[in-house]
């Protein structure tokens, strides 16, 4: 596997050729229609990106000649020189060069650009009135140009998408083919399918690695919005980036590249204080926002972390009992993280005065439905007076997920192991009937525990899931999961295995049944449903 | 899958032939009407081929180009907390479809079983709509028909009488003594009942 640094300057180098082709093939068009502005203006483009990219990298000789060029090229966007022969020549010229040092960057003996070459450039440029100063003749070395092509290739992500797609379906089949050869006991097949196993297995990884992109790509944005927003606000703020170089899968950065642009902003308009109030509350001037990225096993996590003036429990207590979401003698003692969660019910922080006082803006649900709709968890600290911190778990790749496999009433399903917290077995007499729930003390912490059969297959009318009674043998097996902060103990009948699955979407008009994220097909062919945490505790929830 | 073109089949009517003649289910591409019937000097009029099957006691039939394939049904899997007439989904050829009791749909009293029918065997047809495919359950082995067009009467009286709403009716055929019942299948889930599926 190359270094990282090497993959940089390979995808420097084939994007700066790029530029360069298109810049010679620019300049001899500018040459026959000098009057065209928009080729004018493309070379500008192309010019200022090798610019940045080379100075980015650390090339400090291709970044300058760029300059140079660009320069000369904004004196003639301008109209304060003219694009007449003898400046053609130059120009024509210092691309060549800028060609020479983009090829030779690798190369052990360092390439100089030619001093009478950048002498010329200087003269055309600065010289604007004076063409008395003659230009120097320069000595040509690239009169016969070597063709190559590039070493890299753009590729539509949907391509990519399609070969995920095959891949999944190749890797339901491997299992069959598998489970098959286990059951017929054939040699032969049990050597064939293991080496297709390790084939698949090297292609999948091969495929998500080709999908995979920088976070950085997304988080380098956010200095100049940042800048933006709080200048608007006239606020002053440090933002600090970390990890920029975790990599993660392109749609998963796509989907949520709006709900990270929408917590940055609520971070500054909401979360940050004015200078002012800063200085009252005995906090530095400038706010700071700490965006960051690490791994974190198989997943990404990305946290947002603020330190402004954080979210009052107590007010969004007293509007989630305005809002009916919860009894006034519930909220006094519901767990902060709880509280918090409310802050993510669909048109919750609309309302004017929570907006307010809580400091979180319009939306929020929105947000935490993009990541759910990837599998990913959405989670909220906050103190008050301290800040607030977001936290995204999001998965690598969407295609294949680690899942825990079970049964209930015959059928079997599935849920990802993002979504789930711990696996126990407890005594039937540790599990106590509160209210219309069951309850269980799972290390100090009460959870409420729910019977799946009576979830899902229940009569709706009769539904009870406070009856122990109802619960099948004496050892329970409970599945915790979490999802807004909330756990839930999710007791299913039998217990099987972990295991990397595919995940299917179901197709239409089974796709709007959202107590389904999908369906995957195990390796004995049989169907198996997989769960959609968020759904199964919303539809819980409706239910008691 | 290709869609076979019809017209120059020009069977009769009563020439109707089973779907499946063997338990293995068709194969990609093998159309029910390639059943080798000596084929009849075509006619002018234009014929439509028809999957025709029970539902109840009543003859109904699909349009063939709205019929992908037919197969025996494979194990179902139940999918809780979705509407009584979703059976559950199916793998099919690596698809994994939903699988729709019609009977239960339209509210139809279910036959009695007939004599020397196995029960357990059941035929699935894989029904490729505009917006979603489903397969639909029936207990007799479907049959072939080709048909006039003529023989279709679009607009029976007792549709505009009858207050069948979402009109998944496209006609009526009188086929000898039979009824036969002509469904659109693309209308035949409305979207209300899509609506329904989400569970709320």
């Amino acid at each position: 596997m190359k270094s990282r640094e090497q993959e940089y300057k390979e995808i420097f180098i084939a994007e700066a050729l790029e530029y360069f082709d298109s810049l010679n093939r620019h300049i001899s068009e500018l040459e026959k229609q000098p009057q065209d502005d928009r080729i004018l203006a493309e070379i500008f483009r192309l010019l200022h990106n090798l610019k940045a990219n080379a100075k980015a990298i650390g090339y400090l000789q291709i970044s300058d000649v760029s300059h140079k060029l660009e320069t000369a090229f904004s004196l003639i966007r301008n109209k304060e020189l003219s694009f007449s022969d003898e400046v053609v020549t130059v120009l024509f010229d210092g691309i060549d060069m800028l060609g020479e040092l983009i090829t030779n960057v690798d190369s052990p003996i360092p390439v100089e650009p030619d001093p009478v070459l950048l002498r010329n450039l200087d003269i055309i440029v600065d010289s604007l009135s004076d063409s008395t100063i003659e230009l120097a003749k320069v000595q040509k070395y690239t009169t016969t140009k070597n063709l190559s092509l590039s070493d890299l290739i753009y590729i539509q992500i949907k391509k990519l998408d399609h070969m995920l797609n095959l891949v999944g379906e190749l890797i339901i089949d491997r299992d069959r083919i598998i489970s098959l050869s286990r059951e017929l006991n054939n040699d032969d097949l049990k050597v064939v399918s293991s080496h297709l196993y390790r084939i698949t297995e090297e292609l999948q990884y091969s495929v998500m690695d080709a999908r995979l992109v920088n976070i950085g790509t997304l988080f380098n944005k956010f200095p100049r919005i940042v800048r933006d927003i709080a200048s608007a606000e006239r606020k002053d703020i440090n933002l600090e980036i970390q990890g920029q170089d975790i990599q993660i899968d392109r749609n998963i950065l796509q989907i949520i590249t709006d709900s990270l642009l929408h917590l940055v902003r609520n971070a500054i308009t909401h979360g940050i204080e004015m200078p002012e109030q800063r200085e009252k509350a005995k906090k530095s001037r400038a706010g700071s926002i700490l965006l960051s990225a690490r791994n974190d096993r198989d997943n990404v996590v990305i946290k947002l972390k603020d330190d402004g003036r954080g979210i009052d429990l107590k007010k969004v207590k007293k509007t989630a009992v305005k809002n009916k979401l919860v009894a006034a003698d519930v909220a006094e003692d519901l767990p902060d993280s709880e509280v918090l969660s409310f802050l993510f019910e669909p048109g919750f922080s609309t309302a004017d005065e929570v907006t307010e006082y809580s400091g979180r803006g319009v939306g929020l649900d929105v947000v935490k439905n993009a990541i759910d709709s990837i599998g990913g968890r959405l989670q909220v600290d906050s103190k008050l007076g301290v800040g607030t911190t977001f936290t995204m778990q999001l998965p690598t790749s969407i295609a294949v997920k680690g899942a825990l496999l079970f049964e209930v009433d015959t059928i079997f399903y599935a849920i990802p192991l993002l979504h789930t917290e711990q696996v126990i077995a407890l005594d039937k007499d540790e599990l106590h009937e509160v209210g219309d729930v069951m309850v269980a003390d799972l290390k100090g912490e009460t959870v409420t525990v729910v019977y799946l059969h009576e979830l899902l297959n229940a009569d709706e009318a009769t539904i009870n899931f406070g009856d122990k009674t109802r619960l099948k043998g004496q050892v329970q097996n409970i599945v915790v999961v979490s999802y807004n902060n909330r756990k839930l103990g999710l007791i299913v009948d039998k217990l099987y295995r972990q295991q990397d699955i595919v995940v299917k979407p179901l197709s239409k008009p089974l796709d709007k049944v959202d107590l389904y994220g999908g369906v995957t097909l195990l390796g004995s062919g049989k169907v198996c449903l997989v769960l959609d945490v968020p759904a199964i505790t919303r539809y819980f929830i409706q239910k008691r | 899958m290709a869609k076979q073109k019809t017209e120059e089949t020009a069977a009769t009517p009563k020439e109707s032939t089973p779907v499946i003649d063997t338990p293995a289910p068709l194969q990609n591409g093998a159309k029910p009407n390639d059943q080798g019937k000596p084929q009849e000097p075509a006619v002018k009029e234009e014929n439509v081929h028809l999957i025709v099957f029970k539902l109840g006691e009543e003859h109904y039939a699909i349009k063939i180009e709205q019929v992908k394939e037919v197969t025996i049904t494979p194990s179902i899997t139940r999918m809780p907390r979705t509407p009584d007439f979703v059976q559950g989904v199916a793998n099919i050829r690596g698809d994994i479809i939903a699988i729709v009791d019609l009977e239960k749909r339209f509210g139809i009293r279910p036959a009695p079983v007939t004599e020397g029918l196995n029960p357990n065997v059941t035929y699935t047809l894989v029904i490729e709509a505009k917006e979603y495919s489903i397969g639909i359950v029936v207990k007799e082995v479907p049959q072939s028909l080709n048909l006039a067009m003529s023989k279709i009467d679009k607009t029976p009286s007792f549709l505009q009488d009858t207050n069948i709403k979402d009109n998944y009716i496209e006609g009526i055929a009188k086929v000898d003594s039979k009824l036969i019942i002509v469904l659109d299948m693309f209308r035949i889930l409305s979207s209300d009942e899509i609506k329904q599926l989400t569970g709320k």
